[in-house]
């Protein structure tokens, strides 16, 4: 049992020393192979102009938005948005059209390109590992991280958690909680001290990117109809036309050979 | 020394035939190493490109390629336009065999392929995925039902239903249509759930209309081009005047196609990427100048609207373009995550190119579309003549044998 809300992960870039002992950590604990890991850790190299170098580290993850764009693009509905926070995906239902690959912004779900059709393709993301945190237990890489650079707990608290350890120090972070607010916000925080851009993080707007598709959809049944019953009035009112029109031609013969009949009697 | 073959006779076949039946087998064999292997297997697809040639091609190119046959439909049957009805035939046989088409070739590339059907009984109505699913499956029905009575009019006792089905096609027709407007939209809807990652030259919220505003008008050349090429296959006579008011409608269509365009850009600001974006603006104005400007000055010219060859190149050039745009919306102006966020990963490939084998499964699907389209419309009444000739058999049959019908007691 957990007491936890709303369940989010905090990443602070500044203390990740690269170890990937997260990546090991989800390896074993979803028992997946080390390449398909649904974490994985990114080496920046060397930032910044000499003398001020720094060496940043990202660690990846399904940011669990709060509005997925894999769930709004997904045709049969495999995705599911937890209230509590959590997004997961359900292989039963995958067709394998790759469209959720397609909406993510960050790149995240994976396919299995090296399986037939006997294995069966499907999608790979994290789970926020549900057997772990409904049972009182941190996700599986947060409790391995030997930094804390990965945090778990209340999203509101991290968020505060976060702005707090900015206000501590501003000189060592940028001044923004990444995923507070992006695409609607999400439940993977990240604190940096280098620009995100730089974490390879694509620059998002607040409102949730799928509100454009999703307000399409929305007219699509109401156009359908409206479509439809223009074209019904057409169709119809055409015929109609048609019919007077045929009508009012053999009116004309009739009266043209009426009058031929009534010159030839004459 | 010359080989002296005697090949029984139905061995003889053309060349045509012979070359589409080995890019057909070459697929099969393609398509078998995906089924057993995977699709990473047979193509250069990965986790940063998850879409690449077969949608751009068989899904994008093949559903837009297929508009001919709701825009005869929907003139001859609503409009009732009825000059057009020799080309109402081969335009719906076009679009049948298109979706089909589009279908085999996404058997190929999902990676569930038995489970396509999971979209007529798992709705997600946000997906704009799953509403071109529905129509596609939908508008496939309508096409074979629209398309039936040439099949049924081949075989003198089916008659009947080739009549009933001929009496009871309005619904159809408009459904057709509807189904259409609907999925040839949502192909554009589709990108609007990746506002980042496609070029803000092509990236707007009127995606849908503007998809819909060009598959009228490659429908249209569509028409043009199977027409052209079916006359000159079969050496059949070519219906110049009806082909030469298609192409007086082309520059119209591409007009408003134009105004949308440049329009939204201008509203929406982005006017400057025409000419800033490097290969993108490139990409941009060849696909307006091949798909739409000269298009639109080549059907312009009278002259060239009366002879065949310059309606078939007309057309020819009009697709080029068009398709063009189909391929930059769904694959040349789309970005993927910066390549960063992939590179110490397994994810790795970062650059998409199509492989071989990725291209000659579309190829030798195509293939078998145009094989198809032949053996149809050698043995069944797809052209006006047996059309013709087909109804007044139909005529003197029902004169034989009058059909019970309601209120003829």
């Amino acid at each position: 049992m957990t007491d936890i809300k709303h369940h989010a992960y905090l990443f602070d870039a500044t203390r990740c020393i690269d170890c990937r002992a997260c990546m090991v950590a989800c390896s074993v604990e979803n028992n997946i192979d080390m390449d398909k890991t649904r974490i994985w850790v990114a080496g920046l190299g060397v930032t910044g102009e000499y003398p001020i170098l720094q060496r940043g580290t990202m660690v990846y993850h399904c940011m669990h938005c709060e509005h997925p764009d894999c769930m709004s693009a997904c045709p049969v509905g495999a995705y599911t948005k937890a209230e509590d926070g959590p997004v997961t995906y359900n292989p039963d239902l995958c067709i394998g059209c790759r469209y959720c690959m397609n909406a993510c912004p960050f790149g995240v779900p994976h396919f299995d390109y090296d399986k037939g059709i006997v294995d069966g393709a499907f999608i790979d993301k994290c789970t926020f590992c549900p057997q772990r945190i409904y049972n009182g237990q941190e996700p599986a890489c947060v409790q391995t991280c030997p930094t804390d650079a990965l945090e778990y707990g209340e999203r509101d608290e991290l968020i505060k958690r976060a702005h707090e350890r900015i206000a501590a120090h501003p000189d060592r972070y940028i001044d923004h909680v990444y995923g507070e607010f992006e695409n609607g916000g999400t439940s993977y925080l990240i604190l940096s001290h280098v620009p995100f851009k730089d974490l390879g993080l694509p620059e998002l707007p607040e409102t949730p990117i799928n509100e454009v598709s999703e307000k399409v959809m929305e007219m699509t049944i109401p156009f359908a109809l409206g479509w439809g019953a223009v074209l019904t009035a057409v169709s119809a009112g055409v015929a109609a036309y048609d019919k007077k029109l045929a009508l009012s031609k053999v009116e004309v013969k009739n009266g043209k050979s009426a009058e031929k009949k009534a010159e030839e009697s004459k | 020394m010359k080989l002296n073959i005697t090949l029984p006779k139905f061995l003889r076949i053309g060349t045509l035939p012979l070359v589409l039946i080995l890019l057909m087998a070459i697929a099969a064999v393609v398509a078998f190493t995906r089924y057993a292997f995977g699709i990473g297997a047979i193509s250069d697809l990965s986790y940063s490109y998850p879409w690449g040639f077969w949608i751009s091609f068989d899904l994008f190119t093949g559903v837009v390629i297929s508009s001919g046959g709701f825009l005869m439909a929907g003139t001859v049957y609503i409009l009732r336009i009825k000059e057009f009805e020799p080309l109402l035939r081969p335009s719906v046989l076009t679009a049948f065999l298109g979706y089909i088409m589009v279908a085999v070739a996404l058997l190929v590339d999902l990676g569930q392929p038995l489970r396509i059907w999971y979209m007529m009984i798992h709705w997600n109505h946000t997906s704009v995925l799953l509403e071109i699913g529905i129509c596609v499956m939908s508008y496939l029905t309508v096409l074979a039902i629209e398309f039936s009575p040439v099949v049924l009019e081949r075989f003198p006792k089916l008659h009947k239903a080739a009549h009933l089905i001929h009496r009871y096609i309005m619904p159809f027709v408009i459904l057709g249509v509807v189904l259409s407007t609907l999925h040839q939209s949502s192909l554009g809807s589709l990108l609007l759930i990746q506002p980042q990652k496609l070029h803000p030259l092509w990236w707007t919220p009127i995606l849908p209309i503007l998809f819909f505003a060009s598959a009228i008008s490659v429908g249209l050349s569509m028409i043009i081009l199977e027409s052209s090429l079916s006359s000159r296959y079969f050496q059949r006579g070519l219906e110049t005047h009806l082909l030469a008011k298609l192409a007086k409608a082309l520059p119209i269509a591409l007009g408003v196609y134009l105004v949308l365009k440049f329009g939204e850009l201008a509203i929406a600001g982005d006017l400057g990427y025409l000419f800033t974006s490097g290969i993108m603006s490139l990409l941009f104005w060849a696909e307006i100048l091949i798909g739409v400007l000269i298009p639109m000055i080549w059907f312009s010219i009278e002259k060239n609207r009366t002879s065949p060859n310059a309606l078939l190149t007309g057309a020819i050039i009009t697709l080029l373009g068009l398709i063009l745009n189909r391929f930059n919306v769904s694959w040349f102006a789309v970005k993927h995550p910066d390549p960063l966020f992939y590179v110490p990963t397994f994810m790795g490939n970062v650059d998409y190119f199509p492989t071989f084998p990725e291209v000659a499964v579309s190829i030798g699907i195509f293939s078998a579309g145009i094989m198809a389209f032949g053996l149809l419309a050698k043995y069944f009444p797809v052209f006006e003549a047996e059309h013709h000739h087909v109804e007044e058999v139909h005529e003197t049959v029902h004169g034989l044998h009058p059909a019970p019908t309601p209120g003829d007691d």
